[in-house]
């Protein structure tokens, strides 16, 4: 399994916390900021883990999730979102991973991600 | 007929003599009748004597110029007396007391002297006596039962006969009997005239009573007729038929529909309009028909206006169902501030709580020596700006709680969940900022509280983590213990306790208020907006349940939450 992580959001500033937090625990970090892109690099690469903001242009959060959950080649990747709205989270209890209610913090992350990434190296 | 009511009229009006006091009215009434009659007899008697002494030719006869000359005499005295007696400046006893003395003078002269004092004329006197009783006063019946005695007696003298004293006892005793009857005419007409004037009274203050209660009736049907026409929201009056009866020029102007088209339609023909769509057709007419069973008001979007909608049942006074009223109030502006208000809600929502995430992420990124080493003041300060901005995380996130709240928008998300669950989230979420004061968080179940309860756990761990955030805040030393138990069979409740400053009586009832705090002085040193009260109390109003607070100044407080124990079948998940 790679070391790749993709990091969907685009906020400057959380994309760049949320990377520090992925490269913090070792992994190799990929910042998109747009859906429809997100969705094209989803389609190339079979990333180990996907931070994936439910707010985004271009394409949003759910359709990209409904992509991942299509695709087999995905089957193993850990799906982790981000939202604003709790309830929202809620929602995609059984879909995902992970649900992270904004704001997330940098040392959570940081080490939630590390427990994941050091699990993926055990394996 | 007319002419003799006409001509009684005239009579009357010759008889009467207007005075102000009703008894001395009566009895100068009374003597002109009596002057009419002897004035008419005298005629007569001057007729009589006159035709008989003309048809038996003894017409120079003394007896016969004595009889005409007196009957002459009798009318010209009556004349004079009826005079005296109509004239108001005399009093009314002058013309019936002289009356009466020339009356008694009179009759000493009617017949022979012994016939008068002891014959058959000797019941004349007794004429004076009775009249005196009803034409002067009742007592005045004596007097002339004296004068009438002195006649008797002088009468005797002169024609040297025994006096008659049985004829004086019973002059006296006819004197008793009118005093008597006269004292107790005059009594029963003087009670015969308070009872009227009483009576005139009753009816005069009825009538005036009645005259201001039908003006003011009018007034004030005139006032809110006044009102219905000025006021902005339009109102429909349905009968019991379900008929509208009333509306007000606002209505029309509203609705956007003619005076005509509204009087008299029935509900369905109102709710046939254009203006709604299905949905609110089924809305309003719900409403109509049902008065009184709905929500206090509705939301009604009539063509590109929405109406706050209320109708309410009509009582008269006998508490009879007499019809429907419906209010509609223009609620357009409103409703439109109300989706802007969600627009902002969501978009502040989005937009403070990014920027603070961000300031969150990059601190502690400076603090945990991302961007190089960092030296232990540095790490200090970056505590605090971390801790601050929670703080004002957890304000962001009560105002948009709060004002979700308050726009009706907070909807429960139903699930079975573990008591004990609740319990750890809260206790582990709180812990740090307990043990930062020191003060001892501890939590139990009593053992009878089930093991799976129903409910919206994320909303009931934000009541828990207010109340126990609450306490903490205001605990200075000692503890903070979390109960969980059930109050009877049908509730279970989460009670918080505190060792804290406590709260004073009169400000228990509105610390659940939003925006309040017990003493505005006191914000600054307490952070926060006292917005976490309100919230729980919301929150567990929106829950069916009740919150409820004891607490002493200087002992602390305890909250308790009390929520219906909900059946699994009867739960709706959503």
């Amino acid at each position: 399994m790679s070391d790749l992580a993709y990091v969907i959001e685009d906020d400057e500033d959380l994309s760049t916390i949320f990377s520090e937090a992925l490269l913090a625990a070792n992994y190799e970090v990929e910042t998109i900021v747009n859906g429809l892109i997100a969705r094209q690099r989803l389609q190339e690469s079979t990333p180990h883990l996907v931070l994936l903001d439910m707010h985004l242009p271009g394409l949003s959060g759910e359709e990209l999730l409904t992509q991942i959950q299509a695709d087999k080649r995905l089957a193993k990747t850990i799906v982790v979102i981000a939202t604003a709205d709790a309830r929202l989270g809620d929602a995609y209890r059984d879909s995902v991973d992970y649900i992270l209610v904004k704001p997330i913090s940098f040392t959570q992350l940081r080490d939630l991600t590390l427990r994941m990434h050091s699990r993926n190296e055990k394996e | 007929m007319t002419r003799n009511r006409h001509s009684f009229i005239n009579l009357n009006r010759l008889l009467d003599v207007p005075s102000t006091d009703p008894d001395d009215a009566r009895r100068r009434k009374l003597l002109n009748i009596v002057l009419s009659g002897v004035a008419i007899l005298a005629i007569l008697a001057g007729i009589v004597t006159f035709s008989l002494a003309s048809l038996l030719n003894i017409m120079s006869s003394q007896d016969v110029i004595i009889g005409i000359f007196s009957g002459l005499i009798l009318f010209i005295g009556t004349v004079i007396f009826f005079a005296i007696n109509r004239s108001q400046s005399i009093p009314g006893w002058v013309a019936s007391g002289t009356f009466l003395l020339f009356l008694s003078v009179v009759l000493a002269f009617t017949d022979t002297p012994q016939e008068l004092a002891n014959g058959r004329s000797l019941y004349v006197f007794t004429i004076p006596i009775i009249m005196a009783s009803i034409l002067l006063s009742p007592a005045f019946s004596f007097v002339f039962a004296i004068s009438g005695s002195l006649e008797v007696i002088i009468l005797s003298e002169a024609a040297s006969i025994e006096l008659n004293t049985f004829a004086i006892v019973g002059f006296f005793l006819i004197a008793f009997i009118s005093w008597v009857s006269a004292h107790s005419l005059e009594r029963a007409l003087k009670d015969l005239r308070t009872t009227n004037a009483n009576l005139d009274r009753l009816v005069a203050e009825r009538t005036s009573a009645l005259a201001e209660s039908l003006v003011r009736e009018r007034i004030e049907a005139g006032r809110n007729i006044a009102i219905l026409e000025s006021i902005t929201d339009g109102v429909i009056v349905f009968d019991i038929h379900g008929k509208a009866i009333v509306a007000n020029p606002a209505t029309t102007q509203l609705l956007n529909l003619h005076h005509d088209q509204v009087i008299n339609s029935s509900v369905h023909d109102l709710t046939r309009a254009q203006a709604l769509d299905a949905k609110n057709r089924v809305i309003l007419a719900d409403l109509l028909s049902n008065p009184g069973q709905q929500p206090a008001s509705y939301r009604v979007h009539w063509g590109r206006k929405t109406f706050s909608v209320s109708s309410a049942q009509v009582f008269d006074t006998e508490e009879t169902r007499i019809g429907t009223v419906a209010v509609f109030r223009d609620f357009t502006h409103e409703a439109e501030i109300e989706i802007m208000k969600d627009t902002i809600l969501a978009t502040v929502s989005h937009e403070l709580r990014t920027p603070l995430n961000a300031i969150l992420g990059y601190v502690e990124m400076f603090k945990e020596a991302v961007y190089g080493p960092i030296n232990e003041r540095q790490a200090r300060a970056s505590e605090r700006v971390i801790s601050n901005t929670h703080r004002m995380l957890a304000i962001v996130n009560d105002l948009l709680d709060q004002a979700q709240i308050e726009a009706g928008k907070i909807t429960l998300k139903i699930n079975p969940f573990k008591p004990s669950e609740l319990l750890d989230n809260v206790s582990s979420l709180m812990s740090k900022t307990a043990a930062e004061k020191h003060i001892a968080l501890t939590g139990e179940i009593e053992p009878e509280l089930p093991d799976i309860l129903i409910g919206d756990l994320t909303r009931l761990q934000q009541i828990l983590v207010n109340l126990v955030n609450n306490a903490l805040k205001f605990t200075e030393k000692g503890s903070v213990h979390i109960r969980m138990f059930c109050p009877d069979k049908n509730h279970w409740a989460m009670e918080v306790r505190d060792t804290g400053m406590g709260i004073p009586g009169n400000e228990q009832e509105h610390i659940f208020e939003p925006f309040h705090q017990v003493d505005g002085s006191m914000t600054r040193k307490y952070a926060g907006f006292g917005l976490g009260l309100s919230i729980v109390n919301q929150l567990v109003a929106l829950m069916g349940g009740d919150v409820a607070v004891k607490s002493t100044v200087g002992v602390g407080s305890v909250f308790t939450v009390t929520l219906p124990i909900v059946q699994t079948g009867g739960i709706q998940h959503e």
